[in-house]
């Protein structure tokens, strides 16, 4: 840990920033699963039609990040090897504890919805793979049982339902409750606020929606495939409308607080003016927010007039800018929480490591993983579309044309 | 339902992880964990094990007697023998090993902040050199050079407060 | 000072029970001895037997600190690293300047945590004017507060953090994660993240010492009598006297920690 360099009066124990780079990702991570989440509950649960080009890669995007999300946490503690204590010996009072729990459960709903959707899928490949290899592979994945009968249909369906409503509230505990770690803290005025959990939650949905965006349009520009018009136009839809809320709350914390102006606001204010000017005022304000409210606003204002180029072109830029907005948002609320000392007399003049455990490339590496497992699963199941689309050169033959059960589409394609 | 039995799998693989983390679990938290709140009760002892560095100037005392017993009698009786001397714990261990070595050095090495005394005017000016900040009710020297010729002696930088005074006594040498 | 106050056992008293009842018993009694070793044992008692007989009686530890003795040596910092191997960077306890000027202007200072002294001679301040000097000043010895609502209790997610019968505000090194949010959820800047243990660490009330009877190495040290600790639940202990005789501050008492540490001479501007 450094020693940092330090203007005006810092307590000597704050020389020190006990939480850096990884502490700013972990709840991007998160933010992205709750995010890429919400965008396929609206497809699944507030049947969003528009939404299902991207309502699996949705769930897998959420999985793949999910799977991730501990590990920025674990690189940071001081003995990861004990990390298992939280769930060993969870603390009631503390707002971290729950963390285990919470994670474990969303990470366990979503493998189910994930499981379901692709069951049917999984097990067509498992019949007709063409690597005799793989089947193995399927076959674990279906659990080893093949029954896709519409009986068994009928059945995934209805704890599909159960799952997909369970997994909103989950998804939004999720993240609102990484917002609470921050929020809940009283030694630090920058931090303690009820607003902070539904911030974090609004602009985890506006990274996800983001990051989904982003995702689709590249990969079907590389792959050559056909972009859905209404699809790209109800992510920005979504984006904008939750910027929109997103936003208004984050400027309504900041002005809170220079309104009431407490004790605090002088140190507040310097931190807001100073260190935090160009991460809060430029990239989360003005580049973040409000350059992709104008350009999306225009999107949806002008709706179908736009040409498809223009909106796919729109959509991946604001995705950029949305991605930084939140990035930001988060470092701004992380490291700016302890940039001033609690003495609120001093500063400290923090620098990001490029290199070490906690330095900016271990944080590129661990933010790159989720892309690996979307690529490995990209390999093994359709990420768009269903079986039906898979790459025929993976099959042996083509699988039998069937009648899909009524209302369950939805889900599975 | 004869058409759940994936989800009979499912909930098994569930049990066996559950079961499996709290069979882990209950080896893993120790026995005297939340016997009266949620800590472990033994950490209290491990903190209490830690042996206490400073010994303490009648610890001190007990082999420097002429020295202690200067000091006690002296008007320089307020700072404790490890206000100067580095904490005594190590020194005592040493010495009990072998009486013709380890002072000061093996402290040093030991503990890096322990002090060497006589150097020099360092350990003098902690308390006695005037700063704005202390209370005013007690007497300070503003300036060592000051204080010297003021006491018809001669200062250069070479000087130290030891030179005209007993540390263990704060008395004039004669 | 080389005369311990009456409620504080001298450090013979302990190494006679010591002997009496061998160092084991000590460790696992902990909350034993404190009880027993709060008050001086009279010759010939059977410590043991006398601390058995004291469970339960509430001893309670407070800690005052005079600001307006502090003559800001440093000594107590310096003891407190070397009793507790304190890293350097880090402090457990230190000491604060504040330097006013007729403006109105707070300096504020705390170089090293006060281990090495503070500036020579009084400090003036740079002005386009030219210097100035200042108007009063004072020392702030700062250390744990011991909350009796600590926040850091409250969010360990492991329970690695913990109060002991008598107050006491402690770690569990063995099984803190070393997560930090303790350290943030601090108020008072009085927790750090250990570089070589890897877990949180702070000030015990030297803990250690006291089970055996000894005063907090800070406490010791201090040539002002600036600190004061004791049994607070013991009217007629040192620090209950001074408790009773004074008015007295806390830090930051508008966050509801309730801290143990109580201040004497507190000014507006210490936060």
């Amino acid at each position: 840990m450094h020693h940092y360099i330090t203007e005006g009066y810092v307590l000597p124990n704050q020389a020190h920033i006990y939480w850096t780079t990884m502490i700013v990702l972990y709840p991007y991570i998160t933010g992205i699963v709750a995010g890429a989440f919400i965008i396929s509950s609206l497809h699944h649960v507030f049947d969003k039609d528009e939404l299902k080009p991207v309502s699996r890669f949705a769930m897998v995007m959420a999985f793949a990040f999910a799977m991730f999300a501990t590990l920025p946490l674990l690189n940071h503690l001081g003995h990861p090897e004990r990390a298992l204590n939280i769930m060993f010996t969870p603390n009631v009072t503390s707002a971290m504890a729950g963390f285990g729990f919470i994670y474990s459960a969303y990470l366990f709903i979503l493998a189910v919805e994930i499981w379901l959707v692709y069951r049917t899928d999984i097990v067509h490949l498992y019949e007709h793979t063409r690597y005799p290899a793989l089947k193995p592979v399927y076959w674990l994945l279906a659990l080893g049982v093949l029954d896709i009968s519409k009986e068994a249909e009928a059945v995934d369906r209805r704890v599909m339902i159960v799952l997909a409503s369970i997994g909103i509230p989950a998804a939004c505990g999720l993240h609102g409750y990484v917002g609470f770690i921050f929020g809940a803290i009283k030694a630090n005025p920058w931090w303690a606020s009820p607003l902070m959990p539904v911030i974090f939650l609004l602009s985890a949905i506006v990274s996800g929606v983001a990051m989904v965006m982003l995702c689709y349009i590249i990969i079907h520009w590389v792959q050559k495939r056909e972009i859905s018009g209404p699809c790209v136009h109800a992510l920005i839809e979504t984006a904008w409308y939750f910027l929109i809320i997103d936003v208004t709350l984050e400027l309504l914390e900041l002005i809170n607080h220079a309104y009431m102006a407490n004790e605090d606001w002088t140190i507040l204010k310097q931190l807001v003016t100073g260190k935090l000017f160009v991460s809060m005022f430029i990239i989360q304000i003005l580049l973040g927010s409000v350059v992709p409210f104008l350009l999306m606003g225009a999107v949806v204002v002008f709706k179908q007039r736009v040409p498809a180029m223009a909106r796919n072109l729109i959509a991946v830029g604001c995705s950029v800018l949305l991605l930084a907005q939140v990035g930001a948002m988060r470092w701004n609320v992380v490291m700016g929480g302890q940039m001033f000392s609690k003495s609120l007399r001093g500063f400290l003049n923090f620098q990001v490591d490029l290199y070490g455990r906690e330095g900016l490339i271990a944080g590129a590496v661990i933010f790159a993983l989720p892309f690996v497992v979307i690529f490995v699963f990209s390999r093994l199941l359709p990420l768009w579309g269903n079986v039906a689309t898979f790459p025929k050169e993976w099959m042996k033959e083509e699988p039998p044309v069937r009648q899909p059960l009524k209302g369950w589409t939805k889900f599975t394609s | 339902m004869r058409h759940a039995a994936h989800f009979a799998r499912l909930v098994a693989l569930l049990v066996i992880v559950v079961v499996g983390f709290l069979l882990v679990r209950a080896k893993m938290v120790p026995k005297d964990f939340g016997v009266k709140g949620h800590f472990r009760l033994s950490a209290i002892a491990d903190e209490a094990a830690r042996e206490p560095r400073h010994i303490g100037s009648d610890a001190c005392a007990e082999c420097h007697d002429d020295i202690g017993a200067a000091w006690r009698a002296g008007k320089h009786h307020v700072p404790q023998c490890e206000n100067c001397h580095g904490p005594g714990l190590l020194h005592t261990k040493v010495v009990a090993e072998d009486s013709t070595r380890g002072y000061p050095d093996k402290i040093l090495t030991a503990f890096p902040k322990a002090i060497n005394p006589g150097t020099g005017i360092r350990e003098c000016r902690w308390c006695h050199l005037k700063t704005f900040e202390r209370p005013s009710a007690l007497k300070y020297i503003v300036s060592v050079q000051q204080h010297v010729e003021q006491h018809g002696g001669t200062y250069t930088s070479a000087s130290r407060c030891i030179d005209c005074h007993d540390p263990h006594t704060a008395e004039v040498k004669r | 000072m080389s005369q311990l106050p009456p409620d504080d056992v001298t450090r013979r008293a302990f190494l006679e029970t010591v002997a009496r009842t061998g160092g084991q018993s000590f460790l696992f009694g902990s909350l034993f001895v404190n009880t027993a070793l709060l008050r001086l044992p009279q010759a010939g008692t059977d410590a043991k037997a006398r601390a058995e007989a004291e469970v339960g009686k509430g001893v309670i530890y407070g800690f005052v600190v005079d600001t307006t003795k502090c003559i800001g040596c440093g000594s107590c910092v310096r003891a407190c690293r070397a009793e507790n191997g304190v890293p350097d960077g880090y402090n457990r306890t230190w000491v604060e300047q504040y330097t006013f000027y007729p403006d109105g202007e707070v300096f504020v200072n705390s170089p090293n945590g006060g281990e090495d002294g503070f500036a020579d001679p009084a400090p003036t301040r740079n002005k386009p004017t030219g210097t100035e000097a200042p108007m009063r000043g004072f020392f702030v010895p700062k250390l744990c507060n011991h909350c009796i609502d600590t926040p850091c209790i409250q969010v360990c997610p492991v329970g690695a953090s913990f109060k002991t019968d008598e107050g006491v505000v402690l770690v569990d090194h063995e099984r803190c994660v070393g997560c930090g949010y303790c350290v943030q959820a601090c108020p008072f800047g009085s927790r750090y993240l250990n570089p070589e243990t890897g877990t949180a660490d702070k000030c015990t009330w030297c803990h250690h010492r006291v089970v055996r009877g000894l005063l907090p190495a800070c406490v010791v040290s201090c040539p002002a009598e600036a600190r004061i600790f004791g049994n607070v639940s013991d009217p007629q202990s040192r620090i209950s006297r001074i408790l009773a005789t004074n008015r007295v501050q806390v830090l930051k008492s508008f966050l509801g920690t309730r801290p143990r540490t109580r201040y004497i001479g507190l000014d507006s501007e210490v936060i």
